[in-house]
């Protein structure tokens, strides 16, 4: 199965090599990355290829990583029925670059688009519909990005005098309890401070990607 | 509920006693046309006898709710029938999570039916958010927007601690005074 | 007469509604009494899960995909404790896959029933839900026996299964799933000739197996477009790869179908249920890694190792290693998918769950166009959409 996989990893990033940047094995799954601009080549090209014919978009969300200068991961999970396989396409962007949508190759695509753009703000260029999708109409912010609290800005009651309802700034009664259990010794890094260069090489190289 | 013979408190069980006073008190009523009662006790009783619940399932809970509607738990035997609209019924349970977004479209629901009207706050998250209490998106509590007469708790509450609310609504409703409200 | 341009009209559709199955609410564009254009507003049970996924840690986070699709809450689990098990590369003894596959079974039971007869409702048959709800109370009784709780089981957790089944708890499923095969039977005699159920339901939202691969639909909404792919055969996990079952597909991917392949799939589940209680191996239920798993009340009363496992994991919960995986179950509506992303904390980074509603929701501009306004609520009910998991 990975071997299948690493072929397919080979095959993709060697048809459109100008597209794609690079492919990742982890847990025997298949990932590749993909320049921003050239996503709907990609997706049209996984989808028609003969040796590809990943024909159903399972999903498409974006992950945050506030830390990077291109903070968005936006990911498409693809399924193929034909050779039983699954792929996802990775590509990065921030708020302002937007991402040319891919509601063309998959109409699915439209949804989950919209999901992407209310919960993170990642704007799909040439989207027939870009309105927020989940949340409250109105709302302002993107709940999901890392630097959104938990428990919003504005909260709901129903005002006596004026006969509807009314947003409120957010008042806690009890503040939402978190609790940090990573110390250095234990936690993110497997690796201990000033022991780097004992550690197993693979190890590292595992580490990076993941936060990449 | 038996039937209270004026001026005693206990209610008659059902036999030879009970037929004796329910055959005089319709024989009265043939004789002279009416009959004589506690007001505010025959509203309470006509109030409680049928409580149409208005089906607002939201979320989890609507499922514990259909189940209590089912022929298991069989609601029906109280009088409580489910209706689709709002103008019909007497009393609203909220069974589920209520959003944000949701929030205006309920007090709307309930600001159409008819008084009076009562609120069954079913789950915790009805109750107070539960476990959707820190949410970006949750009403904490749909007591922020309607007032509430009965909270049941659980997540879900099963079908019988939803029998047992609506049998304490009607224990409320009889205990109220409708006359010196 | 000359001709006369006639005005559309919008008609909202919910949000309160007997029939929207929760929280819908439709603009419905229309010609008369045919839908010109549908448009599906969700979010108003929004409830940010994924948000709240990312503030608990694994051991908190699993509760919150029983309450996503709270008709069969046990599938759900399934998938997010299938892909913490991929990240943590960890194996579940014999046990706790069967029981894990008997009860998921149990779950698309819960589901179909509801759907079928949810459904049936829909089309004016009030019977079927007041026949076959007693079975689902049957079956509540049976996730409380396991679990103690009827519907929000937390029951799967990853590493295996809370608890093991108690005793008889295995022969009064198995004395149960002999009394079952009867009552869908007498549902079929109310549903599957019933004149009034098919001129609500045949022909109606019709799709095809392209426009499904095009739509995103997957379970029994795709099987009844004719395509066989069911995940439990394709990609089979916990122990479904030892169980011998039909996969049942429809031919014209219409309500129709759709309703007759959940039916179909209510038998096939029966035999996966009978295969699991006759094969179910012994030995423990879940696995033996103390970070991942509590030690028994037992020996937490004369270990102390056991008290600090325990209390360790009940704070703090495990640390998963850092990397990202998709993972998908057949659930009963379709393919569940959860796509977890992991930093090496004991918080899920990101979980982003694909729930089937949202992407079967999403083509009700297609099924509807050119309908009645009636036949909105047939495709609503046939598409088996539970507002949960569509708005998370």
């Amino acid at each position: 199965m990975d071997l299948a996989l690493k072929d397919l990893g080979e095959y993709i990033t060697g048809h459109i090599p100008e597209d794609v940047t690079g492919y990742d094995l982890q847990l025997g799954e298949l990932s590749i990355t993909v320049r921003p601009e050239s996503i709907v080549r990609v997706l049209t090209f996984l989808r028609d290829d003969v040796n590809c014919r990943f024909k159903q978009l399972m999903d498409v969300c974006g992950v945050d990583y506030p830390e990077r200068e291109l903070r968005f991961d936006v990911v498409y999970n693809l399924l193929s029925l034909t050779n039983n396989s699954r792929i996802r396409v990775k590509l990065e962007t921030d708020e302002d670059t937007p991402v040319p949508t891919v509601t063309e190759v998959f109409s699915c695509a439209n949804w989950w688009e919209r999901e992407a753009w209310d919960l993170y703000g990642i704007y799909f260029s040439s989207h027939p519909d870009l309105r927020r999708i989940l949340t409250d109409y109105g709302f302002e912010g993107h709940p999901l990005r890392k630097d959104f609290p938990l428990s919003g800005f504005k909260e709901i009651r129903y005002d006596d005098e004026l006969k509807r309802v009314v947003y409120e700034p957010v008042k806690l009664t009890q503040e939402f309890r978190s609790f940090d259990f990573l110390s250095p010794w234990e936690g993110v890094q497997p690796v201990l401070p000033g022991d780097e260069k004992a550690g197993d090489p693979e190890d590292n190289a595992a580490e990076t990607e993941g936060d990449g | 509920m038996g039937v209270i013979p004026p001026g005693e408190g206990a209610p008659l069980p059902p036999g030879a006693a009970q037929d004796a006073l329910l055959q005089q008190v319709t024989g009265e009523l043939q004789d002279k046309g009416f009959v004589v009662a506690n007001v505010d006790k025959l509203v309470n009783w006509a109030r409680a006898g049928s409580l149409w619940p208005m089906t607002f399932g939201l979320a989890c809970c609507a499922v514990e709710m259909i189940h209590a509607y089912m022929s298991r738990y069989d609601l029906d035997r109280f009088g409580v029938v489910p209706r689709p609209s709002p103008r019909q019924s007497d009393v609203i349970i909220v069974a589920g999570t209520l959003t944000n977004k949701m929030a205006p479209a309920f007090r709307k629901v309930y600001d159409q039916m008819a008084e009076p009207r009562y609120v069954i706050s079913m789950g915790s998250c009805a109750n107070g958010g539960g476990y959707y209490h820190y949410s970006y998106s949750v009403v904490r509590g749909c007591d922020r927007v309607v007032p509430v007469d009965i909270y049941i708790p659980g997540c879900p509450p099963t079908a019988e601690a939803l029998v047992y609310g609506i049998l304490q609504l009607k224990k409320k409703i009889n205990r109220t005074g409708t006359l010196w409200r | 007469m000359g001709e006369t341009r006639i005005q559309n009209y919008n008609l909202n559709f919910g949000p309160q509604h007997p029939s929207a199955h929760g929280v819908l609410r439709l603009v419905l564009e229309m010609d008369g009494e045919i839908i010109d254009r549908a448009d599906p507003h969700i979010g108003l049970l929004h409830r940010g899960t994924e948000k709240l996924i990312e503030h608990k840690n694994y051991v908190q986070a699993v509760p919150y995909f029983d309450r996503l699709d709270y008709v069969s809450p046990q599938n759900q689990e399934h998938a997010f404790a299938l892909a913490v098990e991929k990240l943590l590369g960890l194996e579940v003894p014999p046990r706790g896959q069967y029981i894990r596959v008997l009860y998921a079974e149990i779950g698309r039971l819960l589901n179909h029933i509801f759907t079928v007869c949810a459904y049936a409702m829909d089309t004016g048959a009030m019977t079927p839900m007041l026949w076959m709800f007693e079975e689902r109370e049957k079956l509540m009784e049976f996730c409380e026996r396991a679990s103690g709780a009827r519907m929000h089981m937390n029951y799967f957790r990853p590493g295996g299964v809370s608890f093991d089944t108690p005793p008889d708890l295995l022969d009064d499923i198995a004395a149960w799933t002999e009394t079952f095969p009867a009552m869908i039977d007498d549902l079929e005699t109310l549903l599957t000739e019933n004149r009034i159920f098919k001129q609500r339901t045949v022909d109606i939202g019709v799709i095809t197996a392209e426009q499904c691969f095009d739509w995103g639909f997957s379970g029994p909404n795709l099987r009844a477009a004719g395509v066989a792919w069911d995940l439990r055969k394709a990609q089979p996990y916990d122990a479904y790869a030892k169980m011998d079952f039909d996969v049942p597909i429809g031919k014209h991917g219409d309500c129709y179908d759709r309703y007759l392949v959940r039916v179909y799939e209510m038998r096939q589940c029966l035999r996966i249920i009978k295969q699991c209680l006759e094969e179910m191996p012994g030995g423990r239920c879940k696995t033996n890694d103390r970070k991942i798993a509590p030690p028994s009340r037992a020996d937490m009363k004369h270990s102390m190792e056991a008290l600090i496992h325990h209390f360790k994991l009940y704070t703090e919960g495990y640390h998963v290693p850092a990397g990202e995986t998709y993972t998908a179950v057949e659930a009963p509506k379709g393919e569940f998918g959860v796509f977890l992303v992991s930093d090496g904390t004991n918080k899920p980074y990101r979980c982003k769950i694909r729930a089937p509603g949202f992407a079967h929701l999403q083509a009700m501009d297609l099924l509807s166009k050119g309908h009645m306004l009636a036949d909105v609520v047939a495709n609503i009910g046939s598409l088996d959409v539970v507002f949960g998991e569509v708005d998370r």
